[in-house]
């Protein structure tokens, strides 16, 4: 009875305390709330990510699947690396300089592959399978903001396959037992499979927010992402085949020899990010990295000659630029265009990622901030 | 503890509500009760901050919906008509999820987990996973979740749906003890009669606008028509003669010394009637007002009209 009494009074308390806003006017509560917005804000996102996280996390790693799945993974990799070293060395009775390098080449581009196509088919299903398991009305009415909720789901959706990436780590250790592959391009690789994975899994997610239905989101970011990767390249190789040649390349040094470069958008594709991350794919006249990608790339990458490649060539695996050659100046490429092509395909994933995620907080968010509202389903 | 004024929300050209004007007072137990599409859960959506109203205002514990969604969000628990679970979790994972979920960590939310399993008799299944559970189970789990942030105000939109008798029951229990609590309840339901032996007060919407609302008994009590049972000592065709004859009668059912009937009216009417049924001789030996249940009063509503605008 006495907390009846404590509750009503409270409760009496908190409407006048209200009511006296309401009339008070903005005035007033503009400094207090203003004080909050910033606290308010971290434990929305902190209410939103934390419980997603931990909840993904405990799901991925209960039971027998975790360690059966973790098992075969990485007993695939090591029998891959195996074979292949069987091919290279015992079939050949010989060594290559070359075996770490290829070796590397193809754990990369697998790698990247898996990355790029497995993380928006995980995060399609991440916001629309909450409105088909009907629990996504649930998670609408706690303490978590949208940001929040969205940040969590993207996160949750991309953590498990970062921690695929970094377990297959010791596989990809044994490239250091040929050479040839310096420690640095092993880290640029993880940055652009961080930026894949991210970039794409924020598009998968913005994808299930926007559609509602799991399947279409799934197939819609399938296929864009298929896009980006090979379609973008090939459309590059076409629109570049059918204008008329420009200049010729000029030896490195000649004054006087700048050539535009390629046109900005190739560079959505992870595979122009190979040209630097993966020694030697994007060198003239050597082919150590994976046949057909390099082979593609420098076709394409060649024809628009850009002075990165060359100093890629010249410097041999590490990506940049030198300003000097054996003849004399080269033409120091300018803004964007001297950002190594890894460099400029993870600032475009790090465009798509904060773009994805708002137009995802937009879809789901009850209120819109612009006027028009969208027919929605009677609800009863 | 709850007030809307003129509520409206369109889906399309389908006008859900229209206009919809109700009060909750702090501390009842409101039954929200309605034909199917009446606007129950829009309602219940737009309080729970899902949904934006196209027109009105809504206040939940002074709180205007739309100006303060964070504290809304503290004061209101809302449990949907039908909603999911995580397959992957365990009952008491589960409280926990949607604890931190609400902002409260540690040990404060595994005391939390530990009285709301006991509060709707799911202790025991605490390592349980969440699908394996029935759907009273669910319902009650669900119930909990609610619970978790200790909310004023409840809404519960259909808690009793697809329910068994006994879970039902269940269920009422554990909403008797919310209510002993102090929780405000707004509770919509189609099982009426589940509704009239919790409710304090109750609203009949119809058609995105109430029709009807008010404390139980001021309602039930309060309506124009009232069912009469009256036997005689031997044959009663003197009495059904004169009904027949009599304003604002309508005889539902005759038996050998017994007519059951309808009369427009409240307590003068059926005074009336008696005093002349005795004057012209009936040996009446029973004259009295039948139970008015809430499904009595709603179905009366409904087939005067007063449920149709």
């Amino acid at each position: 009875m006495a907390e009846e009494v404590r509750e009503e009074q409270q409760g009496q308390e908190q409407e006048k305390e209200a009511a006296g806003q309401r009339k008070g006017g903005g005035a007033k509560q503009r400094p207090q709330e203003k004080r909050f917005f910033l606290r308010d804000c971290w434990e929305g996102l902190r209410c939103g990510l934390t419980p997603m996280l931990g909840k993904e996390m405990r799901g991925r790693t209960r039971g027998w699947r975790s360690p059966v799945l973790l098992t075969v993974y990485l007993g695939a990799l090591s029998a891959f690396v195996l074979l292949f070293l069987w091919l290279n060395l015992e079939r050949l009775s010989m060594i290559r300089p070359q075996v770490g390098l290829s070796l590397y080449s193809l754990f990369v581009f697998s790698l990247i592959m898996l990355i790029s196509f497995i993380a928006p088919a995980v995060a399609a299903g991440a916001i629309s399978g909450e409105r088909e398991r009907r629990t996504y009305d649930l998670l609408l009415v706690t303490k978590a903001s949208i940001p929040g909720i969205v940040l969590g789901k993207w996160l949750a959706s991309v953590v498990y396959l970062m921690f695929l990436a970094v377990a297959a780590l010791p596989v990809f250790a044994v490239v250091f037992l040929y050479g040839g592959v310096p420690p640095a391009i092993l880290g640029l690789a993880f940055v652009v499979c961080l930026a894949a994975g991210l970039g794409y899994g924020a598009m998968g997610l913005a994808l299930s927010a926007l559609t509602r239905r799991s399947q279409a989101a799934m197939i819609i970011s399938l296929v864009l992402v298929f896009f980006f990767i090979f379609g973008i390249p090939v459309i590059t190789g076409i629109i570049m085949a059918s204008n008329p040649p420009g200049p010729s390349p000029q030896p490195l040094g000649q004054p006087g020899a700048a050539i535009a470069g390629p046109p900005w958008y190739i560079f959505l594709s992870p595979l122009t990010a190979f040209t630097s991350v993966l020694p030697g794919s994007g060198s003239y006249g050597q082919n150590w990295g994976i046949p057909l990608i390099s082979e593609l790339m420098n076709m394409l990458l060649n024809r628009m000659v850009q002075p990165e490649m060359v100093t890629t060539y010249r410097m041999g695996y590490a990506s940049g630029y030198v300003s000097s050659g054996p003849g004399g100046v080269a033409v120091k490429p300018a803004g964007l265009t001297a950002w190594a092509p890894w460099a400029r395909f993870t600032l475009y994933q790090g465009i798509l990622i904060p773009v994805s995620l708002a137009a995802a907080v937009l879809a789901i968010a009850p209120r819109k901030p612009w006027p028009f509202r969208r027919a929605g389903k009677k609800n009863n | 503890m709850i007030k809307v004024r003129s509520l409206k929300k369109t889906y399309g050209r389908v006008q859900a509500l229209r206009g919809l004007d109700m009060e909750v007072p702090a501390g009842a137990v409101y039954g929200f009760i309605g034909q199917n599409g009446a606007g129950k859960t829009t309602t219940l959506r737009i309080l729970a901050g899902l949904l934006v109203p196209d027109g009105g205002t809504a206040e939940v514990a002074g709180l205007e919906i739309g100006s303060h969604p964070r504290a809304l969000r503290e004061v209101v628990g809302y449990m949907p008509d039908f909603f999911g679970v995580y397959d992957d979790l365990r009952v008491g994972e589960y409280l926990l999820f949607y604890a931190a979920a609400y902002g409260i960590r540690g040990p404060r939310a595994f005391k939390l987990r530990d009285d709301l399993l006991e509060l709707v008799e799911l202790g025991e299944k605490r390592e349980a996973f969440v699908d394996t559970l029935s759907r009273g189970m669910q319902q009650r789990l669900c119930l909990a979740r609610a619970l978790i942030h200790d909310p004023r105000v409840l809404l519960l939109d259909e808690p009793a749906s697809g329910l068994d008798p006994l879970a039902r029951v269940e269920m009422r229990e554990i909403l008797k003890e919310l209510s002993k609590l102090g929780k405000t309840i707004l509770i919509s339901s189609h099982i009426l009669s589940e509704l009239a032996d919790l409710c304090t007060h109750v609203g009949m919407i119809t058609e995105g606008r109430l029709v009807r609302q008010g404390p139980l008994a001021e309602l039930l009590n309060g309506t124009p028509v009232q069912t009469i049972i009256l036997r005689c000592h031997g044959p009663a065709e003197a009495a059904e003669k004169l009904l027949a004859g009599w304003p604002g009668v309508e005889v539902l059912r005759s038996l050998p010394g017994q007519v059951e009937f309808r009369l427009a009216g409240g307590a003068a009417q059926a005074a009336e009637l008696l005093k002349e049924l005795v004057l012209r001789g009936v040996p009446v030996t029973h004259f009295a007002q039948e139970d008015q249940s809430l499904e009595d009063t709603f179905v009366q509503l409904a087939r005067e009209g007063g449920l149709n605008g």
